[in-house]
C-alpha cells in the first residue's frame, strides 16, 4: 500500500484553492473548502459510462455487457441488503442523487448538517454493490418508464440522431440508459462483472466542497476505502473513421417547434488539454453567441430564436462541436453557419470579437467558482479528461488572438458534419 | 440571510440588499407585480423582452450583447411567472463580482445603471419602440408557446391548469394567448410600459459584495416624479373541489403522462400553508417520500411522481409518466397514499426525516446567489421576509397531526391524462 500524498492547487486569479490527493487506497481525492459556506457537496464517480460496453481486465478475454448496463448499475448500486442507501440518507437530512453520463457515473449528495454521517454513507453503499435476480428485476419496470421519458424528448433525440449520423462506431451513438430491450438482457452476474472492473479506487475520483477539512474528509476515507491493487482495464472501441455516416438524419414527431443539431465531427486522437479548451471556447464564443455577425444574421433572418446555442462535445475517442435549437427552417439554419464558417476561416475572427469572447469565456469560468455543487463537478470532469481547472483559467486570462485563429483552422470541417432535425409528423 | 436592508424607495418600490461578500458574481433583480389579466398579461410580457434587447445607450441587439460580454459575460434575464393572480414580471443582471475582473473595472456599479436604463430609458423611436425589437420579441414569445408543446411534461401539466381553473384568474396562462402577443404593435406597447411604471409594485433585490447604495440612489432618482398608484390582486381561493373532472387527450407519444390536481384547503396569508407544504414533501417531494417509495420503488410503475403545493393558489398537483396500461392503476395507487395520510398512517421516520430534508434545502439555499434570490422572491406575497432560522422553527413545530388535518383539506379536482396511442 503507498502512502497518502498531498498537495495544495492555488489559483490568485479566482482567490481559491484546493488539496489534490493521492489517498492510499489509490482513490483520487479533491477537497475544495469554501470559507462562509454552510453546505457541503460530495461526489464519487467511477470512470466508467455508457460507452464502455466493451472491455477485458488485465488482459483477460474481450467482455461484450448490454447497452444501458452502466447507468442500471449506478440505480441498483444504492440497494445493499439492509435496504436503500435514500433510506439511509433520510436520518441525516441530505439530499442525494447519482447520474450516469458517456464517460462516468457519479454518486453525490449535499448537506448542511451531519456531514460525516452522509459522507460514511456515501463511501459505504458505493463499496458495497449487492445485486440479485429479483432486485435486478425490480428496476426493470422504473428504468423502461426512464427510457420511455426520453423517447418523447425531442432534445434528446436531435442529439442522439445526430450522433447516429455522425459515428460509424463509437458508442457515443448509443442512448445512456439503452433500449427496453437491451436492458432485459442484464443480470446480476453482469451487474457485478462491471462493478468489479471499473469500480476501483484507482479507476475513481472523489471531490468535496463547501463546509470541510481536507482532515475531516481524509479521516473518514482512511477508515472507509477499502484498497484494491490496481489493474487494468483494456476499453476497447472499434476504430472510427474520420469521416461522418451521412449528412442529414430527419424523424417525425409531436412537436410545434422543430429543432436542429448540427454537428462538426472533430479529430479525437487525443483529450484537448487546458490552453486548447481555453481557444476553443473563445472561439466558439467568437463565433456564435449573440456578439457574433452570425448570431445576428440567423436572428434576422428568423431561423433561429433565443433557444439558440452552441457546445463543445468531447470525451474518449469523440469530439464534435454542436449548434442548435429551435428553428422553423433548420436546413437553411445550417447553410448559414456552414457559409459562415467557411468565410471566417479565409478572413479570420476579428480581433475585437475575439477581445470580447475571452473576457466573456474568463467570466463564465469565475463564475462557476460560486456554487458548491459546480466546483464539485468540473473537478470532476477534469480529472477524468486529465486537465487540471486553475490550469484552465490561466490559459484563459492568457489565450492570444493567435492561439484562436490557429484552433479555427484546426476544426470545424463544414464537408464533415451532420444535420438532425426532428419536426411535427402531421399527425398533430 | 438576517442582514437584509429593506428600504422603500417610491411609492410601491421596495429595495432590499443582501451584503455578501462570498460569492464570485452580483445580481440585480427587478421583480415587476401586476394584477394577472387576459386583457394585459401578453403585453406586459413581451414588453419586458422588448426592454431587455436594447437600450437608448446600447441601441441593437448586438450593441447591447458586445457590452454585457466585454462585462465578463455578465448576462441580462427576463423570466415571468405566476403567483397566484398577480404575474411577477423579472428583468435581472449578473456579472462578476469587481474583486475577480482582469483590468479591474467595476462590473456591479455597470451593471446597476445598465438594468436601471433597461427598464426606464429604453431604445424609443417617439413614443414607440422600434418595430424591430418588437417583431423580434414577438416571434421569440410565439415560439415559446409553442415549444412548452414540445416537452410533454410541462405540456400535460399545463393542461391540467388550463382544465382545473377554467374560468379562474389564475388559468391565464403567464404569457398570455397568441392572440394577444399578435395584436400588440410598437405604439401599444410604449402605454404597456407608461402603465406598468405607475401601477406596478417593484421589489428590487441586490446581491453582491459592493456597497448596494449607489444602486438604490440610481433606481430611487429614475422614479422621480411618477405619479404611481400601485395595486396587487387578492388571489381567488376555492377551498374544495365539486365533483372530479376527467381529462384524456391522445397522442402519438411513447409514455402517458398522469396529473392530478388537487384543492388544498389552505393558501396565503393562512398560517396552515406550512402544515400544507410539509404533507406535501411527506407525500412526494424527496426520494424518500411516500409516492417515491411505494409507487416507484415498490409497485415499480414509473421513474418519477412528485408532488407540489402552491400556496400562492392553495392547490397541489401530481404528476407522473406512466405505461398507457398502468394509468389506472397509478392513480389508484397516488390516491392510496393520500387516505393512509388521512388516516393517519404517517410514521415519525417520515415526518422527521421530511422536516430535515427542508430544512437542509433551506440552508443549502443560502450559499448560492440563485438561492438567496429564490428565497427571497418566493416570499413577496408573505407580508415579510422571514429568516431561515424562522422558517425552521415554524417547519419543527409542525405536528402530526397537523399533516393529517392538512391531508384531510385535500379534494381532487381534476385529473389529466395525456394518453399513448
Amino acid at each position: 500500500m503507498m502512502n497518502t500524498e498531498i498537495k495544495e492547487v492555488k489559483s490568485a486569479r479566482a482567490g481559491d484553492s484546493y488539496y489534490k490527493i493521492k489517498h492510499s487506497s489509490g482513490l483520487n481525492i479533491y477537497v475544495y473548502p469554501k470559507q462562509g459556506y454552510r453546505s457541503a457537496y460530495a461526489i464519487i464517480g467511477a470512470k466508467y459510462g455508457s460507452i464502455n460496453n466493451c472491455f477485458s481486465m488485465d488482459g483477460g478475454e474481450k467482455i461484450t455487457v448490454p447497452d444501458g448496463i452502466a447507468h442500471y448499475l449506478e440505480h441498483k448500486l444504492f440497494e445493499s441488503a439492509e435496504g436503500d442507501a435514500f433510506t439511509r440518507y433520510a436520518e441525516t437530512g441530505a439530499s442525494a442523487n447519482a447520474y450516469t453520463s458517456f464517460e462516468k457515473t457519479c454518486y453525490l449528495f449535499s448537506c448542511t448538517d451531519k456531514f460525516d454521517e452522509s459522507f460514511e454513507i456515501l463511501l459505504d453503499f458505493v463499496q458495497d454493490p449487492y445485486f440479485t435476480e429479483q432486485t435486478v428485476a425490480k428496476e426493470q419496470g422504473i428504468i423502461g418508464q426512464e427510457i420511455r421519458m426520453y423517447d418523447d424528448s425531442p432534445d434528446w433525440r436531435v442529439l442522439f440522431n445526430m450522433l447516429g449520423g455522425m459515428y460509424h462506431n463509437h458508442p457515443v451513438k448509443i442512448d445512456i440508459a439503452g433500449t427496453v430491450d437491451s436492458i432485459a438482457e442484464i443480470t446480476a452476474e453482469k451487474l457485478y462483472e462491471c462493478y468489479n472492473t471499473f469500480y476501483n479506487p484507482n479507476n475513481m475520483a472523489l471531490c468535496v466542497t463547501g463546509n470541510v477539512t481536507v482532515e475531516q474528509v481524509l479521516k473518514t476515507c482512511d477508515r472507509m476505502i477499502k484498497p484494491a491493487e490496481p489493474h487494468t482495464v483494456e476499453n476497447i472501441f472499434e476504430d472510427e473513421p474520420y469521416e461522418i455516416v451521412k449528412p442529414y438524419v430527419e424523424q417525425s414527431f409531436p412537436v410545434a417547434m422543430p429543432l436542429f443539431n448540427l454537428g462538426f465531427k472533430e479529430r479525437a486522437d487525443a483529450p484537448l488539454r487546458e490552453a486548447e479548451l481555453a481557444a476553443t471556447e473563445i472561439l466558439l464564443s467568437a463565433l456564435a453567441s449573440p456578439i457574433s455577425a452570425l448570431y445576428r444574421e440567423l436572428m434576422d433572418n428568423n431561423l433561429i430564436n433565443s433557444s439558440f446555442g452552441y457546445e463543445l462535445f468531447e470525451g474518449p475517442g469523440y469530439c464534435a462541436v454542436i449548434f442548435g435549437g429551435e428553428s422553423r427552417a433548420p436546413e437553411q439554419a445550417a447553410e448559414v453557419i456552414k457559409r459562415y464558417i467557411t468565410n471566417i476561416k479565409s478572413d479570420g475572427i476579428a480581433e475585437d470579437d475575439f477581445a470580447v469572447a475571452k473576457k466573456a469565456v474568463y467570466g463564465d469560468i469565475i463564475s462557476s467558482l460560486n456554487s458548491v455543487s459546480s466546483i464539485s463537478n468540473i473537478i470532476a470532469d477534469y480529472h477524468f479528461n486529465g486537465n487540471e481547472l486553475f490550469t484552465y483559467i490561466d490559459a484563459v486570462a492568457n489565450a492570444g488572438y493567435q492561439d484562436v485563429q490557429n484552433r479555427l483552422q484546426q476544426m470545424l470541417d463544414v464537408n464533415n458534419c451532420t444535420l438532425s432535425v426532428v419536426k411535427n409528423g402531421g399527425e398533430e | 440571510m438576517n442582514n437584509t436592508n429593506r428600504k422603500r424607495l417610491a411609492d410601491g418600490v421596495m429595495f432590499s440588499a443582501v451584503r455578501d461578500s462570498r460569492f464570485k458574481t452580483m445580481k440585480i433583480s427587478a421583480n415587476i407585480i401586476v394584477p394577472l389579466s387576459a386583457d394585459s398579461a401578453s403585453a406586459n410580457a413581451l414588453l419586458c423582452g422588448v426592454l431587455s434587447r436594447s437600450t437608448g445607450a446600447y441601441p441593437d441587439f448586438t450593441a447591447l450583447s458586445r457590452k454585457l460580454s466585454s462585462l465578463y459575460g455578465a448576462e441580462l434575464n427576463v423570466s415571468v411567472r405566476q403567483a397566484g393572480d398577480n404575474q411577477v414580471l423579472t428583468l435581472s443582471a449578473s456579472g462578476l463580482d469587481d474583486r475577480y475582473t482582469l483590468d479591474g473595472e467595476s462590473v456591479a456599479e455597470e451593471l446597476s445603471r445598465l438594468l436601471c436604463g433597461v427598464i426606464f430609458e429604453p431604445n424609443l423611436h417617439g413614443e414607440a419602440f422600434t418595430d424591430e425589437d418588437v417583431e423580434q420579441e414577438r416571434r421569440q414569445l410565439l415560439d415559446l408557446i409553442d415549444s412548452e408543446f414540445n416537452d410533454k411534461r410541462i405540456y400535460a401539466n399545463g393542461k391540467l391548469i388550463e382544465n382545473m381553473c377554467a374560468g379562474e384568474t389564475y388559468g391565464i396562462k403567464r404569457y398570455g394567448t397568441a392572440e394577444k402577443i399578435k395584436e400588440a404593435t410598437s405604439q401599444s406597447l410604449y402605454g404597456t410600459w407608461q402603465t406598468l411604471l405607475r401601477t406596478a409594485s417593484f421589489e428590487i433585490l441586490y446581491i453582491g459584495d459592493s456597497d448596494p447604495g449607489k444602486a438604490a440612489e440610481v433606481f430611487r432618482a429614475a422614479f422621480d416624479g411618477f405619479e404611481r398608484s400601485p395595486r396587487i390582486a387578492q388571489t381567488e381561493i376555492i377551498r374544495t373541489a365539486g365533483e372530479v373532472k376527467h381529462i384524456v387527450e391522445e397522442m402519438n407519444v411513447s409514455q402517458s403522462k398522469l396529473v392530478m390536481g388537487f384543492r388544498a384547503g389552505a393558501a396565503l396569508p393562512e398560517k396552515e400553508i406550512y402544515s400544507s407544504m410539509l404533507m406535501c414533501a411527506v407525500l412526494g417531494g424527496t426520494a424518500h417520500s411516500k409516492l417515491f417509495c411505494n409507487v416507484r420503488e415498490k409497485q415499480s410503475l414509473c421513474y418519477y411522481c412528485a408532488s407540489r403545493y402552491d400556496k400562492y393558489k392553495g392547490i397541489m398537483v401530481i404528476d407522473s409518466g406512466v405505461e398507457g396500461e398502468n394509468i389506472e392503476k397509478l392513480e389508484a395507487g397516488v390516491l392510496k397514499e393520500i387516505d393512509d395520510m388521512k388516516n393517519g398512517n404517517i410514521t415519525d421516520f417520515e415526518l422527521n426525516a421530511t422536516k430535515m430534508a427542508v430544512i437542509n434545502a433551506y440552508h443549502t439555499s443560502n450559499d448560492t446567489v440563485a438561492g438567496i434570490e429564490s428565497w427571497y422572491s418566493s416570499q413577496l406575497f408573505d407580508g415579510c421576509f422571514k429568516t431561515i432560522e424562522q422558517m425552521s422553527e415554524i417547519i419543527n413545530s409542525i405536528t402530526k397531526e397537523q399533516l393529517v388535518a392538512a391531508a384531510e383539506r385535500l379534494s381532487l379536482d381534476t385529473v389529466f391524462v395525456l394518453k399513448n396511442k
